[in-house]
């Protein structure tokens, strides 16, 4: 398992669009992805799990990816939330 | 924030039909336009589609949660449809969708991301999911959100909520040179902004139609910060000791975060105010009577510069004239002289529109000012229904601009109150056309129907003192020295003087002598009052008191008005015992003089001038003890 942390940039925070985005970015790897928020380990995958989140602009979050290309999982996601996913 | 405050039964349709996604949102938007949420339903429905056509808002489970922010939502509102059959939402995992919960949410705040995601801990939930679908109807469907969201939530505030930064309490003032628009502009940015971020804020506005959504002096005493974004002067005494920051008005449109952010990171500077700090920290338990004196004495303050500058320039005039070219006319004698008086008189006639102007700007903010300045005038030319061109008629004095200057600043407020009824869009017109129209008309009405009053007054005097001829020359002479100092340019000081000149004329030269002499007590007594009884004066009034000794010496009555329009029913009474001793014993010494103005520069043509300085100095004296009695001190100085 690898995982790193970052920051959630965009100014209205992991709403839908994003959540969307984002599982559409990390799914196609085929690892498990969580995200770990004010302590808590969520599936980054299941669209109401990120929801339910409620990740707002300026949150600390871990992300981790297990399994199949966990590397470049992570990688990208990273990328795509530093990136203001999407927005 | 909870998900069945949101919902009401109105906002719930169960088991419905719908063709596609297309005729599900039309349904849909008629639910929440219905609901009275919206201000415009076809802004709302485009957002709708808008969102839509981005990404689809279905969920997993055939779950669907189409949302927008949109300025045309005026309160969050959630509606909710199950369908007997599910339509193609465009899910993710492809399955149709049945479930759907609409979110409306205004423009600012991050609302809709709470309600999302207090609505997505719920959906989770596989019991909750199927108790919702098996809901018979809309009742049924909120208990069992109630049932849910309390298990999960408790009664209380939710607490993946965030929360709101409490302690920080921000003010704001806007003002702008004209008033209209940059005020409003940058307010309501403000306040955008603050929502925003999730603080609180007030923000108060200096626009023409006067200062709205005053800051108190608690909220003043309670707040972290207070940001000033203004174009013109606004009163910042009341923020000594706090952190100020002076931005223009245009910062506060433009850049309302970086400001708030600014007071927030508590790097501003704390405010020092310079000068005198205005007598405004105590408004709320301000009596009527106090109130009354702050307007009062806003009005005398500015009127002072006038008084003192016309009165010293009036003293030189004299000075420079030569009294043996013409009695009659004395301090326009020569051109020199005449050039004096003509702008020492200029300032002069700005005195009473400049009182009542200021006295109706106190009471009602901007749009009192003008109203304030016109009945000050008129209640100088002392027009009247019967007199409307007001040549030679008789001036109301200050006691009249007093009044002009209480009543235009109360009846702005009253057209102010009524015209609140008027609609939204007329708010712009109101400091521009409204007010001012109004205003002046009204003070004209009324004070053209006061003036005959003190018309009246005046004449009734002139009478009353034809008929006293005959009787005591000391009574007459302390009568009519007392009158020059009851309203110091009203009636009875008009009615004293023109007795006064008119006797000349007819050979009397003796009641002349005691009206001057009545006329110059007010300024003397004072003058020695502030210099004897320093407690009983303002530093600023014990400044001006010098000024009065040259204003006495040279006959200027009007030297005492502004001490006497800012404590009348002390300082009129003093002056009028002071001058009638005065004109009392100058009759008893039997002075006499032929120039009808002058003060000390005509003293050489006096009779008896050596009974007359004593006159002089007796009443000034007296005067001054009275003052000295009666005056209350100054503590706060």
């Amino acid at each position: 398992m690898v995982s790193a942390k970052t920051k959630v940039i965009n100014p209205m925070g992991m709403h839908m669009r994003p959540a969307q985005l984002f599982i559409k970015e990390v799914t196609p790897f085929g690892c498990d992805v969580f995200i770990n928020f004010n302590g808590k380990d969520i599936n980054a995958k299941s669209i109401m799990n990120l929801m339910a989140a409620c990740i707002k602009q300026g949150s600390e979050i871990e992300i981790k990816c297990d399994g199949d290309n966990e590397e470049a999982c992570l990688k990208a996601a990273v990328a795509l939330v530093e990136s203001g996913l999407g927005e | 924030m909870r998900i069945i405050d949101l919902l009401s039964k109105e906002k719930i349709v169960l088991g419905t039909q719908a063709k596609d996604k297309a005729d599900a949102i039309e349904k849909m938007v008629d639910l929440q336009a219905k609901s009275g949420c919206l201000k415009d339903r076809e802004t709302y429905k485009q957002a709708i589609l808008a969102r839509e056509a981005q990404s689809s808002t279905a969920i997993e489970a055939g779950i669907a949660v189409p949302h927008a922010k949109s300025e045309t939502v005026t309160k969050p509102s959630l509606c909710a449809m199950t369908l007997q059959q599910g339509v193609d939402y465009g899910a993710m995992d492809g399955q149709p969708s049945d479930l759907f919960f609409m979110i409306a949410a205004p423009l600012d705040g991050d609302l809709h991301l709470e309600i999302l995601s207090h609505l997505m801990v719920l959906l989770m939930d596989p019991e909750f999911l199927a108790q919702l679908r098996g809901a018979k109807d809309a009742e049924e469907f909120l208990s069992v959100i109630d049932r849910f969201e309390t298990a999960k939530y408790g009664e209380a505030q939710p607490a993946a909520a965030a929360p709101e930064k409490q302690g920080t309490r921000i003010l704001a003032v806007t003002a702008c040179p004209t008033g209209i628009a940059h005020t409003y502009m940058a307010a309501e940015a403000l306040e955008k902004a603050a929502k925003e971020m999730g603080l609180t804020i007030k923000v108060e506005t200096n626009g023409s139609g006067g200062v709205k959504n005053r800051l108190t002096a608690e909220e003043i005493e309670n707040a972290d910060g207070i940001i000033v974004a203004a174009d013109k002067n606004v009163e910042t005494a009341r923020f000594a000791g706090k952190k100020v920051l002076f931005v223009p008005v245009s910062d506060g449109i433009h850049k309302p975060k970086q400001l708030i952010e600014q007071i927030e990171s508590g790097s501003v500077a704390v405010y020092e105010h310079k000068g005198q700090v205005e007598e405004t920290s105590t408004e709320k338990n301000e009596s009527i009577g106090r109130q009354l004196y702050k307007h009062l004495m806003n009005g005398v303050s500015h009127m002072l510069p006038f008084v003192i500058g016309g009165g010293i320039l009036i003293a030189i005039a004299f000075l420079l004239d030569d009294y043996s070219i013409n009695p009659a006319s004395f301090g326009t004698n020569t051109p020199l002289a005449a050039f004096f008086k003509t702008v020492g008189d200029t300032a002069f006639n700005f005195m009473l529109p400049i009182l009542a102007g200021y006295i109706a700007y106190s009471i009602a903010d901007r749009p009192g000012l003008a109203v304030g300045f016109v009945g000050g005038y008129i209640a100088k030319v002392g027009n009247s229904f019967a007199n409307i061109s007001g040549e030679n008629a008789i001036s109301g004095g200050f006691l009249a601009a007093l009044l002009a200057g209480f009543v235009a600043g109360y009846l702005v407020l009253a057209i102010r109150k009524v015209s609140s009824k008027l609609p939204e869009s007329m708010e712009g017109i109101k400091p521009v056309l409204i007010y001012p129209l109004f205003g002046v008309f009204f003070i004209g009405v009324f004070m053209f129907a006061v003036n005959p009053i003190m018309a009246a007054i005046n004449s009734g005097i002139v009478n009353l003192l034809n008929s006293m001829g005959g009787s005591s020359k000391i009574l007459l002479g302390a009568i009519v020295a007392g009158m020059m100092s009851i309203d110091m340019g009203g009636p009875f000081n008009k009615a004293a003087y023109v007795f006064g000149t008119a006797s000349i004329a007819s050979g009397n030269y003796d009641i002349m002598a005691a009206v001057m002499i009545g006329g110059m007590i007010p300024p003397l007594a004072i003058a020695l009052a502030t210099t004897f009884f320093k407690k009983k004066f303002t530093a600023d009034e014990r400044k001006s008191g010098v000024v009065n000794y040259i204003m006495g010496l040279c006959f200027i009555t009007e030297g005492a008005i502004p001490f006497a329009a800012s404590d009348p029913l002390r300082v009129i009474p003093s002056c009028v015992v002071g001058s009638a001793v005065a004109g009392g014993l100058s009759m008893m010494f039997g002075c006499t003089l032929r120039a009808p103005h002058g003060g000390i520069f005509v003293f050489p043509v006096v009779g008896n001038v050596f009974g007359y300085l004593i006159a002089l100095a007796a009443g000034a004296v007296v005067g001054m003890l009275m003052l000295g009695i009666l005056k209350k001190d100054k503590v706060s100085e």
